[in-house]
């Protein structure tokens, strides 16, 4: 028997847990319920189902857990390519044939390649809806790896590369500081890889990676929209049951060893503007430290009214932007912060500034108007995600994979809520300091010298 | 920032035509959903004049407890004077720096304390500025909305401040070739036309602008008559209009003379601009001439045709490319719809080894277009995948509130989305062809790339007889300024 379990997800009633935590009330004009069903197939996949008649289309996110932390040296990026290879044919659907398909009936597709995860991505009317599982379960069970395909989708991510590292600035940076930040840990090689092993990465590896990486039992899949659970249930029996499972990816045992004191890099580049780019290394998302980690990054960096941008672009007025990011991850990760200096500002000058903001937030409580402040814009961003069918999709399958349950998406505005002042202080202290950050700084030279 | 993922494909239909109108109708195959023959609809909104002029657009939407205020100024780049480019841009980004009330800090915090997000920005025909908060927050989110259209002071020193930081956020984006190819095109495609204008403005122009300039560009522009506010979300009609009323009803009404725009004429022969990046290991491109204006009687065809062309990921040039020969990650063309003619472009990128080979591609799969026109079964496959995709353009109020303001601004009505299933269906060959004679540019070409010039600069000399270099790091785009500065 499979299970099938309901969890009644109001967004009223979310709204309301989190303003009467801050001691607001709150009159909502309309409740209205998205409950998510789910089940186990027999394969091990496990689906999550969340019915929306807003639109009748529908939003198909499959997540595979795999990504280039399940690489090695040599053939770094391959994960992402494979997921291009997972669009050049099966065998129902041959080279070019899935898209063409797809498009013809009304979908359209995309997929992403994260350090940990995997995500293919369909949107389509429901009218193309037997089609998307006809398609889906055909790549799943018999991709197939043409010569041909390997050899021009090659140079496909090789331009991609060049695009979004080589000739962006910042992605230089990234990369750099990733590969210093990380010794150990496969997190340190770039998700989309090094050119070289773009350049030789054989046909032996694909293969390798496809029987590691794509058991039903890796994955999870969420469907939202203009669809009933019974209806893809039924489906899911249909196409998607009968995959055999097989051995997901063996773990990945490394672990990144603690930082003991500062690394410091330097990229030399043609460029009008420095630029600068901070990791500090932190725990993987679902450790407790989460949601105080996501408060304290609001009241640095998010708005205008954050202490980043008041003190580094307001008051000093040494950089255009101060930003931080962090992805979901598996294992201990990074949270980077990035600033771009003004031009002739020497980047030690925007460190500085950083440097004693981060002491300031870790020696002295923020005020009760920056943490309700704070809470109010998790809120408000949690609605953003959640207003469409994509969204909602992509934030589900997030949960699911990453927290171990997408449960505690309905616990999150309560996660939030819960931060108190003291928490911060503890994690500026816990992770802020110098001992476990590495610096990365890209210093313009003159475009003409390089070119020589 | 998401640097640590890689994505399959390009976003088709990006930024770049977010402002422009979506054309497309929809309806659904009813063979595996026999109880769903609905028709994609626009919900119900209504359109009240306040006495002053004022243009209000209502539309109640439920679900999400969010209220989205598009606010459109009839005023953009177009109305920029000669020499300050950008100054339409410098004033909806002075907005929020100082009312009455507030200084720029207290406005952001005030702003940031209920979670709002406030965007203004001006594109070529207009400025936009959009606000969204929570339903609850209501009282002080329309509070905070009247202060930035009616009661900004623009404070000398934040004044600046922002043009010193908007110079260098052209520097920083001339780091990306990318990010900047398409204000380089427009430059080199318009000329002197007001639509050839960065609407960013340039290093040189923002050095002329002061904050009397920015002043009297308010008053001339912000007014009653020349604006549209269009709110979408969880509210009460009646209790919304009387808000609005309270709070711009006293806006006095002022005279505001319509920028007129030159016509629009396509650029003759084969034109040439290579603005050199020396340290480029890829070179960008971007091909076309003038497209059409956002009302044109051709619009949902050349929709339909650009679909197959260059519009989605199983498009001609595409499919050519990328899919094919592997030069690119990707490959699209576009139009931007505009109050008149705005551009029309195909825009790649390839190694520079690679630069010529798919240049001439890009061209074999225009010249094709134009002998061959499209097949029946191409132009179902267009129209599925239009009619399929539509529908996640009006699912928020965020997305509603700008589609309606903007149909306001340009004379349009709900069947664009009511009626242009129809529209949709009525394309046939005979009509496709009209539209590719008539809208796709043939032998009348501009080029602008991006890239290396000594590794490629040679070998593009082919393309037109017509030639211009810029460095990237000088000053501006396009016309180059008389006196360079360096």
């Amino acid at each position: 028997m499979r299970k099938v379990s309901w969890n009644v997800f109001t967004l009223a009633t979310l709204c309301a847990a989190m303003c009467l935590c801050d001691g607001a009330t709150v009159a909502l004009a309309q409740q209205q319920e998205f409950p998510v069903a789910t089940r186990t197939l027999k394969n091990g996949m496990k689906v999550l189902v969340q019915t929306d008649h807003n639109i009748p289309n529908i939003a198909l996110y499959i997540f595979y857990r795999i990504g280039s932390r399940n690489e090695r040296p040599g053939t770094t990026g391959i994960s992402h390519f494979f997921e291009h290879m997972m669009f050049n044919g099966a065998k129902k659907y041959g080279p070019g044939e899935l898209d063409k398909v797809m498009e013809a009936n009304g979908g359209s597709n995309n997929a992403y390649t994260t350090r940990d995860v995997t995500v293919y991505q369909d949107w389509f009317p429901r009218s193309a809806l037997p089609l998307i599982y006809d398609i889906e379960a055909d790549r799943i069970r018999d991709l197939s790896f043409d010569p041909d395909k390997i050899k021009s989708e090659r140079e496909v991510v090789a331009s991609e590369r060049r695009l979004s590292v080589d000739n962006e600035n910042a992605g230089v940076l990234d990369e750099q500081l990733w590969a210093t930040s990380f010794i150990a840990h496969p997190y340190q090689w770039p998700v989309v890889g090094w050119m070289s092993d773009i350049e030789h990465w054989t046909m032996a590896d694909l293969k390798h990676h496809f029987e590691m990486g794509y058991a039903p039992n890796n994955a999870t899949m969420v469907v939202v929209g203009d669809v009933s659970p019974e209806e893809i249930f039924k489906l899911c029996e249909t196409y998607i049951e009968p995959i055999p499972t097989h051995e997901p990816p063996p773990p990945v045992t490394t672990v990144e060893p603690e930082q003991m004191g500062e690394r410091r890099l330097v990229v030399h580049k043609p460029a009008q503007l420095p630029l600068l780019m901070l990791g500090y290394h932190i725990p993987q998302t679902n450790n407790a430290d989460f949601y105080a980690l996501n408060v304290l990054r609001t009241i640095l960096f998010q708005g205008e009214s954050s202490r980043m941008y008041q003190r580094l672009v307001d008051k000093d007025q040494i950089a255009l932007d101060v930003s931080s990011a962090d992805e979901p991850a598996f294992d201990p990760t990074m949270l980077e912060v990035a600033a771009q200096p003004k031009q002739g500002i020497d980047p030690q000058q925007c460190e500085k500034a950083i440097y004693e903001e981060l002491d300031r937030v870790a020696n002295a409580p923020v005020s009760d108007k920056e943490l309700e402040k704070a809470k109010n814009i998790r809120l408000v961003e949690f609605y953003r995600q959640m207003r469409t069918i994509n969204g909602r999709a992509n934030t589900i399958g997030t949960y699911e994979v990453f927290f171990g349950d997408y449960n505690k998406l309905f616990d999150a505005a309560r996660n939030y809520s819960a931060v108190t002042k003291e928490d911060l202080l503890r994690v500026a202290k816990g992770y802020f300091g110098a001992n476990n950050r590495t610096v990365a700084t890209l210093r313009p030279e003159e475009a003409q010298k390089a070119a020589q | 920032m998401t640097r640590s993922r890689a994505n399959r494909s390009l976003a088709f239909s990006g930024a770049r035509t977010a402002l422009a109108l979506i054309f497309v109708a929809t309806i659904f195959a009813a063979s595996f959903a026999p109880l769903r023959a609905e028709t994609l609809r626009m919900p119900p909104h209504e359109k009240v004049v306040l006495k002053n002029g004022l243009t209000v657009l209502l539309l109640q939407k439920h679900g999400v407890p969010l209220i989205n205020i598009s606010t459109i100024v009839k005023a953009g780049a177009v109305a920029d004077p000669a020499g300050q480019d950008g100054l339409a841009t410098i004033t909806a980004d002075l907005l929020r720096k100082g009312t009455k009330t507030r200084t720029a800090q207290q406005f952001a915090a005030a702003l940031d304390f209920i979670g709002g997000s406030l965007e203004a920005e001006a594109s070529s025909d207009y400025t936009v500025v959009n606000l969204e908060f929570l339903t609850k927050d209501l009282a002080r989110g329309l509070e905070l909305f009247s202060d930035v259209l009616l009661h900004q002071t623009f404070p000398e020193d934040e004044t600046t401040k922002l043009l010193a930081q908007s110079a260098d956020s052209i520097r920083a984006a001339k780091d990306d070739p990318q990010s900047v190819a398409i204000p380089y095109y427009c430059g080199y495609l318009y000329g002197t036309h007001p639509y050839g204008r960065p609407g960013s403005g340039d290093e040189i122009s923002l050095a002329t602008i002061r904050r009397d300039d920015v002043v009297k560009f308010y008053e001339a522009n912000y007014a009653p008559s020349n604006t549209i506010i269009a709110i979408a979300g969880e509210f009460n009609a009646d209790e919304m209009k009387s808000k609005l009323e309270q709070a711009f009803g006293a806006w006095p009404a002022r005279t505001v003379k319509a920028e007129a725009i030159p016509p629009v004429t396509p650029s003759k022969g084969k034109r040439l601009l290579l603005v050199d990046k020396p340290d480029a290991s890829q070179v960008y491109f971007a091909i076309g001439n003038t497209g059409v204006s956002a009302t044109d009687p051709d619009r949902v065809a050349i929709r339909v045709v650009n679909t197959i062309f260059g519009g989605r990921f199983t498009s001609e040039l595409n499919e050519a490319l990328r899919v094919e020969s592997g030069y690119t990650y990707g490959a699209e063309s576009f139009f931007d719809d505009r109050k008149a003619a705005g551009p029309f472009a195909i825009f790649s990128f390839t190694k520079n080894e690679t630069t010529t080979p798919a240049i001439d591609l890009a061209l074999q799969v225009l010249a094709k277009l134009h002998k061959d026109g499209v097949t029946e079964e191409q132009l179902k496959s267009a129209k599925s995948y239009i009619k399929g995709q539509f529908p996640p353009n009006i699912e928020t109020s965020r997305q509603l509130a700008r589609i309606i303001a903007s149909h306001e601004f340009y004379g349009l009505s709900d069947d664009e989305v009511n009626q242009l299933e129809a529209r949709v269906d009525a394309v046939t060959p005979d009509v496709a062809r009209q539209v590719i004679q008539k809208h796709f540019p043939a032998d009348n070409l501009v080029f602008v790339l991006i890239g290396k010039a000594s590794a490629v600069g040679p070998a593009v000399r082919k393309y037109a007889t017509t030639q211009d270099t810029r460095l990237i790091s000088d000053p501006g785009f396009w016309p180059a300024p008389v006196a360079s500065k360096k």
